[in-house]
């Protein structure tokens, strides 16, 4: 098993009295897209700001790289690219600019950023000040920002939130080409969908702490149910029936079901990763 | 620190200034301050009288009239010319010197003088031109006045004009908007656009980020304050001096900008720190315009030995040694200044983490 990339072990944080992350622990190894689920105010930010030296944790440890992070490291930093929830960008400077900006503070002398841009879909916008740029565009400069220093580790904070749906596509697919090359990815979501189609694993956190982490498949298989619903014309009647598969094991519900008249439809549920985590945490995720 | 950093980050904030409106208040106000104060006041567009000299001799006159300070002299070759430039109004007055002029004079002969006014000049141009030409002659001609005039001196013999007064006004407009606004309202920026977060997850550091607007506002300040004294005819005497005075004053100010900057979470809490405390900053400048007031008073106030250090080389054409005190002082402010900077930048570390 490979060194994790971002390994944090049983940290806590509370503002005054108000705990806000309980001692949780987690491993995310290279190459891996670790997806951070919760709800507002689970612990999810705190946790990203202990990560990336925002915030230094009341108890517990992290690394990053083999790295202790505690505070600000300047060695770390080098190394993680951040996307951030909120539209930090230099409005009044242009795509090229704000990128070599942030290239300078990485110490890069010659910074590819016609090959970012262009990934992104912005060169055609390169030189225009970003405060012309609409939500979508500065999401997707956001995401090069991340990237400018070829990071080994990435945060991402809802990074394809408010974007269309092809923008968000093009974003996925960024992060999915990282990860293959090896980059760790830690990335929070609202959205059950991308988190299970970019997530090799998911950790469910709330109130500060993690009610399970693991593969969204194995997740499902544990805690989801399956069913099947068929639709069936009997006379002039149209009948529904929910089967529920794990129940039905020998498949004889199914086949009465089939068998009960003509066969309109026939739909297989699984659960959601949504469905889980109201029922594991009692709350939905919104 | 990181030099590498702070110079990043201050590259970006020289080229991302000209943008901000801030930046272009702080370069137009003490310039269009000046302009105002000077037409109401002063003597910004008032020019020397300019005088044209033809010799065509030798005459010692044109070498001594070179040498008097307040009048602007033009030699020329040509009576023609002369005539035709005093007659458009490029010279308040001309005079034409016949060769032999001098040997004629101390002759005793009386040689003819062609002194021509320009129409359109000055009445007091007019009369100091031909004042200086006769007393010119009486030197060359060796005589004595017929009488011993006794100048005797009315009113406040140390009063300066109003004009020079206003210096330090201008010129604490400067420091302050300069100085303190600019890295302050630099810092609020990036504070309310939360840019200063994406900075500090890059290897960049906090101290990195303040070094680099306290240097904005240090050279930002020299450059208006400069150009503020050069425009009032107040950077005459003294400019070593006054340099290091200037980037004395301007840390101190760049300081007392990083404190306001980090003081205030937003724009509206900065403009509300500056308005509030703005009387307290401008207070010693007032004294300089009513030397009758109790001058002691306006040391009480911290800004006082900021600018004092410049009023005193302007008026009063001190040295560094003349001066040593209030420079100290300023420079002990601006130390003791750099702990509570780096208070006040750990509590919104807290603070923005928090956010």
């Amino acid at each position: 098993m490979s060194t994790p990339a971002i390994s944090v072990s049983s940290i806590r944080y509370s503002y005054g009295k108000q705990l806000a992350v309980d001692g949780i622990s987690f491993d995310v190894s290279p190459g891996e897209i670790f997806g951070f689920l919760g709800p507002n105010g689970a612990g999810k930010s705190t946790t990203i700001k202990m990560l990336t030296g925002q915030l230094i944790p009341q108890d517990g440890s992290i690394t990053i790289l083999g790295m202790p992070v505690l505070g600000h490291n300047r060695d770390v930093h080098k190394r993680m690219g951040v996307c951030f929830e909120e539209k930090n960008l230099y409005l009044q400077m242009s795509a090229v600019e704000n990128l070599k900006f942030f290239a300078g503070l990485h110490g890069i002398k010659d910074p590819d950023i016609k090959g970012l841009l262009q990934q992104v879909d912005l060169w055609n916008r390169a030189k225009d000040r970003v405060s012309s740029y609409s939500k979508g565009m500065r999401q997707r400069l956001m995401m090069a920002r991340a990237l400018i220093n070829d990071p080994e580790v990435l945060f991402l904070d809802e990074p394809t939130d408010g974007l269309d749906p092809v923008s968000a596509k093009a974003i996925r697919d960024i992060i999915q080409k990282r990860a293959s090359q090896g980059a760790a990815v830690l990335l929070t979501t609202h959205d059950m969908n991308e988190a299970d189609k970019l997530s090799d694993r998911v950790a469910f956190i709330n109130e500060g702490k993690f009610y399970a982490i693991d593969t969204p498949e194995h997740l499902k298989l544990l805690h989801g149910k399956r069913s099947a619903t068929v639709r069936v014309k009997q006379g002039d009647e149209i009948t529904e029936l929910r089967i529920p598969l794990d129940e039905d094991v020998s498949g004889e519900g199914l086949k009465q079901a089939v068998g009960s008249g003509e066969v309109l439809t026939i739909h297989t549920e699984e659960a959601t990763l949504e469905d889980i985590f109201i029922a594991m945490t009692g709350r939905g995720l919104q | 620190m990181s030099i590498r950093n702070f110079w990043t980050i201050f590259k970006k904030d020289v080229a991302v200034g000209p943008r901000s409106p801030f930046v272009l208040f702080a370069i137009l106000l003490p310039i269009a301050l000046t302009i105002v104060l000077q037409m109401v006041f002063g003597d910004l567009f008032a020019q020397k009288p300019r005088f044209a000299l033809v010799d065509q001799g030798s005459s010692q006159i044109s070498l001594l009239i070179q040498d008097i300070d307040g009048i602007n002299v033009t030699m020329l070759s040509d009576p023609e010319e002369l005539k035709q430039q005093v007659q458009s109004h490029d010279f308040d007055a001309g005079l034409i010197l016949q060769p032999g002029f001098d040997q004629a004079l101390k002759g005793g002969e009386k040689p003819v003088m062609q002194f021509y006014i320009s129409g359109e000049s000055y009445a007091i141009d007019r009369l100091i031109l031909s004042v200086t030409a006769i007393d010119l002659i009486r030197t060359v001609e060796g005589s004595s006045p017929p009488v011993e005039v006794e100048l005797v001196s009315l009113g406040r013999g140390e009063a300066l004009p109003i004009s020079m007064r206003l210096v330090p006004i201008i010129a604490m407009y400067a420091f302050i908007i300069a100085g303190l606004f600019v890295p302050a309202s630099s810092l609020v920026e990036e504070r309310e656009r939360k840019t200063i977060q994406a900075v500090l997850v890059s290897p960049a550091k906090l101290s990195d980020l303040l070094a680099a607007k306290a240097v904005l506002g240090i050279v930002l300040t020299i450059i208006m304050t400069v150009v503020t004294l050069l425009l009032n005819g107040a950077f005459s005497h003294n400019q070593l001096d006054m340099i290091v005075v200037l980037i004395v004053a301007a840390i101190f100010w760049s300081m007392l900008g990083l404190v306001v900057g980090l003081l205030a979470s937003n724009s509206q809490i900065l403009f509300a720190i500056v308005k509030g405390s703005g009387a307290l900053l401008f207070a010693p400048v007032i004294f300089y315009l009513f030397p009758d007031w109790p001058q002691w008073i306006a040391k009480m106030f911290p800004t006082f030995w900021a600018i004092d250090p410049v009023w005193q080389i302007l008026a009063n054409h001190a040295t560094l040694a003349d001066i040593i005190l209030p420079l100290m002082v300023t420079a002990g402010m601006s130390i003791v200044l750099i702990p509570i900077v780096a208070k006040l930048g750990r509590r919104m570390l807290v603070q923005l983490a928090s956010s």
